[in-house]
């Protein structure tokens, strides 16, 4: 009983390119060079504003940037935690795990981020940035707990049991032939998380954060061109998120390796 | 003051029950008139010493206008407008309007004058008069209780916090070397103030007076105020053209403007 | 009675998922270099039995002592118990992430801490007694069913077990495979190992057994050598059984 061809789908990234998609048009690539040429064509058609806009904006992409991949660090580590307690024995551990993420998934993201940014900054002194990562990576964790107890399971008993009749304990299993082999299943939904969760960083911009979009509002508000400030904003967006999702779809190809004849 | 109507008053029976409404039509007509006599002798009477004017006020506006604890409206715009009211000889009414619509009631003469914070604009201009500005908005710092910060010149370096949008966050960002940073509401800076996060926060200062005098008494206060290139005025709004009322307010604004009593209210309601 | 110790001693072992009796007072011992053949129809214990000496399954009551240690209490280390147990499954069970020889190195490097290129020099060794050295760098979804499994018992040699456990290791496999798998078997017999074999090969229990073990519904209901069992069994049951196999 093989549960190889499991698939976990999670749809509110971003839709992963699919490798085996030889075509000259794909979406992506309409997206991709489309977005890069709207801008390209903003900026050197209209400079004013668009080039000001664009030279506005890169502090508030690192920022994003920043936030995004330590948030997605932060919630991995809280993910594999919550998933491994999900399915652990140990009531205390697997009851914890749950109510984590019982209760993060019952509160709205921005609602949290609010919660934990304020709370946390009446218990210990925190940089603005640091709550939000923390903010985010707490949230998002409760949903990758999810994706790694599918994954988890995903794989077939019988890996586990010829771990065991070797010798291995219960946690070197998981390390040396579940996890590793979980990892494949769990890509495309965790690559999905990332670019959701790059997506929703831009709610930090209410914790004054200065991300990409608190950049934009920053700069709209000075100048009154919402509408110019906002496009560039989407653009910019849609260019990161298509240029990661292509990133995850390759990664996931290669570490596929093994399961090609 | 018009003249008395007696040609009612029955001067002989009819039928009983005739006479009996009669009667009491009558006795209600007399009620009503006695009352109508009541009022006409006082409002004369007010009018020959003083007239009185109804101000609307969205009393959601701590310092300026809002309600105590026993649900009256004070506040600094309240006390000044009764010292105009003395100064210039009105009597002055204040009335409870939701902001929401309070122009709307102006226009259609529910009250005779705005006296809600209301900032003087262009725009408001074209719709409405303005009185004689009553109270300057100026830009207040605030910062930790304990800190030794005196302007913004002493924050280079550091974070400071602004309302995305006002003429605060403009200032902080006109600031030579200091780090602005914008917030969605005014509050969420004082949150971060409060917390640590940031060195100081710029705003309106009958805003920071409510902050720094109310909710965060204990940990925050007000450093100084700054003054910016755009000035920000409140004014007494009124129905367009109606002189009457608008030559009073200002008479009365003109005189309590130029006595030390300004300087007590400043005091008194933004603690400066 | 005997001259050795038994290396296996399953004395009064029961079993229960939930209120089913998978095991019921299940006594059996099995002398190294001993070669016992467990048969029975579906359902009736067999896997479950075998199961139980490395504790894949944990039993409800009774007693296993495997190489002196009672595998039950909790002092011993179930782990090492199993190190000295191989166990060969009849869906192979590969590491479906690792190559060949990576899936023989595994558990020798990072349980007995063996030095990666000795572990190599054995693994390759051990490939070439089930003929499948020139397989060593494929992934397992690569081969055969039948390679498949050579490979997985080669895995479990490489742990240098005293007992190999098989469990229905050709039930899986297409009829022109099983005879590779059933000839490493043989050669693994032949050297001496300790082997308790879950199956439905008669030939293979005939050629290759000590005794023979029958079990129905949980219980066993007969042993006896070879011959004995296949030529004169005593229990109706089993000769029903045969009748319906043969």
């Amino acid at each position: 009983m093989s549960k190889k061809n499991v698939v976990i789908e999670v749809g509110d990234g971003a839709a992963i390119p699919d490798p085996e998609d030889k075509g000259l048009f794909t979406a992506w690539r309409i997206s991709f060079f489309g977005t890069i040429a709207i801008i390209c064509y903003l900026i050197i058609a209209k400079p004013d504003p668009y080039l000001d806009i664009i030279k506005f904006l890169p502090d508030g992409i690192m920022v994003t940037f920043k936030v995004t991949f330590a948030s997605i660090g932060l919630a991995l580590v809280l993910g594999l935690i919550a998933g491994l307690g999900r399915i652990s024995k140990n009531r205390f551990f697997n009851l914890a795990a749950s109510t984590y993420i019982e209760v993060v998934r019952g509160i709205p993201l921005l609602v949290q981020l609010f919660y934990i940014y304020f709370a946390l900054g009446n218990l210990i002194r925190v940089p603005d940035m640091v709550a939000a990562i923390i903010a985010m990576g707490f949230c998002y964790g409760a949903y990758m707990g999810e994706v790694f107890r599918a994954g988890i399971n995903s794989i077939d008993d019988g890996q586990t049991e010829a771990s065991l009749s070797l010798g291995f304990n219960r946690s070197q299993t998981m390390r040396y032939v579940i996890l590793p082999q979980a990892w494949r299943t769990i890509l495309p939904p965790v690559g999905n998380e990332f670019i959701a969760l790059l997506k929703d960083t831009s709610l930090v911009s209410i914790l004054a954060v200065s991300d990409i979009l608190r950049r934009g509002r920053e700069f709209a508000s000075e100048s009154f061109l919402y509408f110019e400030t906002y496009t560039m904003i989407a653009l910019i967006y849609l260019m990161i998120t298509l240029v990661l999702s292509k990133l995850l779809s390759n990664m996931e190809n290669r570490l596929s390796h093994y399961e090609r004849r | 003051m018009r003249g008395n109507d007696f040609s009612k008053i029955p001067t002989h029976a009819e039928d009983f029950c005739h006479v009996l409404h009669q009667t009491y039509r009558e006795k209600k007509m007399l009620k009503k008139f006695a009352l109508t006599l009541a009022m006409l002798i006082c409002v004369s009477t007010t009018a020959m010493a003083q007239k009185t004017i109804v101000f609307a006020v969205d009393a959601t506006w701590p310092p300026m206008e809002f309600l105590n604890s026993d649900k009256e409206i004070v506040g600094y715009s309240i006390d000044y407008m009764t010292a105009a009211a003395k100064a210039a000889g009105f009597t002055p009414v204040f009335k409870n309007v939701a902001w929401d619509g309070i122009f709307a009631g102006l226009a259609t003469g529910k009250y005779d004058a705005v006296c809600s914070s209301v900032s003087i604009t262009e725009k408001r201009k074209k719709t409405m008069d303005f009185s004689t500005p009553y109270f300057k908005v100026r830009q207040a710092l605030i910062v930790p209780r304990d800190s030794n910060v005196k302007s913004l010149a002493d924050l280079k370096g550091q974070k400071v916090g602004g309302q995305i949008g006002t003429t605060g966050y403009f200032a902080i960002k006109g600031a030579d070397g200091v780090v602005a940073k914008s917030y969605d509401e005014v509050g969420l800076a004082m949150e971060d103030l409060k917390v640590g996060r940031i060195a100081a926060v710029v705003c309106d200062d009958p805003v920071a007076a409510n902050y720094a005098m109310d909710q965060y008494k204990d940990t925050l206060k007000i450093a100084t105020t700054i003054e910016t290139g755009e000035v920000e005025f409140y004014g007494i709004a009124v129905k367009k053209g109606n002189k009457e009322v608008l030559d009073l307010v200002n008479k009365g604004i003109e005189a309590v403007s130029k006595t030390p009593y300004v300087q007590e209210l400043q005091q008194k309601w933004i603690g400066q | 009675m005997n001259a050795v110790n038994p290396i296996i001693t399953i004395r009064n072992v029961n079993k229960f998922f939930g209120n089913f009796q998978a095991l019921d007072d299940v006594s059996l011992s099995v002398d190294p270099g001993e070669k016992v053949v467990v048969l029975g129809p579906s359902g009736s214990g067999k896997s479950t039995l075998l199961r139980t000496i490395n504790q894949l399954e944990k039993i409800s009551s009774g007693s296993i002592v495997v190489d002196g240690q009672e595998i039950s209490d909790p002092k011993n280390d179930i782990n090492r118990i199993r190190e000295e147990v191989g166990m060969v499954f009849q869906s192979f069970n590969l590491f479906r992430h690792k190559t060949v020889l990576e899936n023989l190195t595994l558990a020798p490097i990072k349980l007995k801490k063996e030095p990666e290129k000795e572990a190599e020099k054995r693994a390759m060794a051990l490939l070439d007694k089930v003929g499948m050295v020139d397989k060593a760098g494929s992934y397992p979804v690569q081969l055969s069913g039948g390679q498949q499994q050579r490979v997985a018992i080669a895995r479990a040699l490489a742990m240098t077990p005293k007992i190999m456990l098989f469990d229905e290791p050709t039930s899986a496999l297409d009829p022109e495979m099983i005879g590779e798998v059933l000839e490493v078997m043989v050669t693994l017999a032949r050297e001496g190992m300790t082997m308790v074999v879950v199956t439905h090969e008669m030939g293979f229990a005939r050629e290759v057994g000590d005794k023979v073990v029958f079990m129905d519904e949980g219980k066993i209901v007969e042993i006896a050598p070879p011959d004995q069992f296949f030529d004169h069994p005593e229990n109706e049951r089993t000769r029903t059984f045969l009748e319906q196999i043969l």
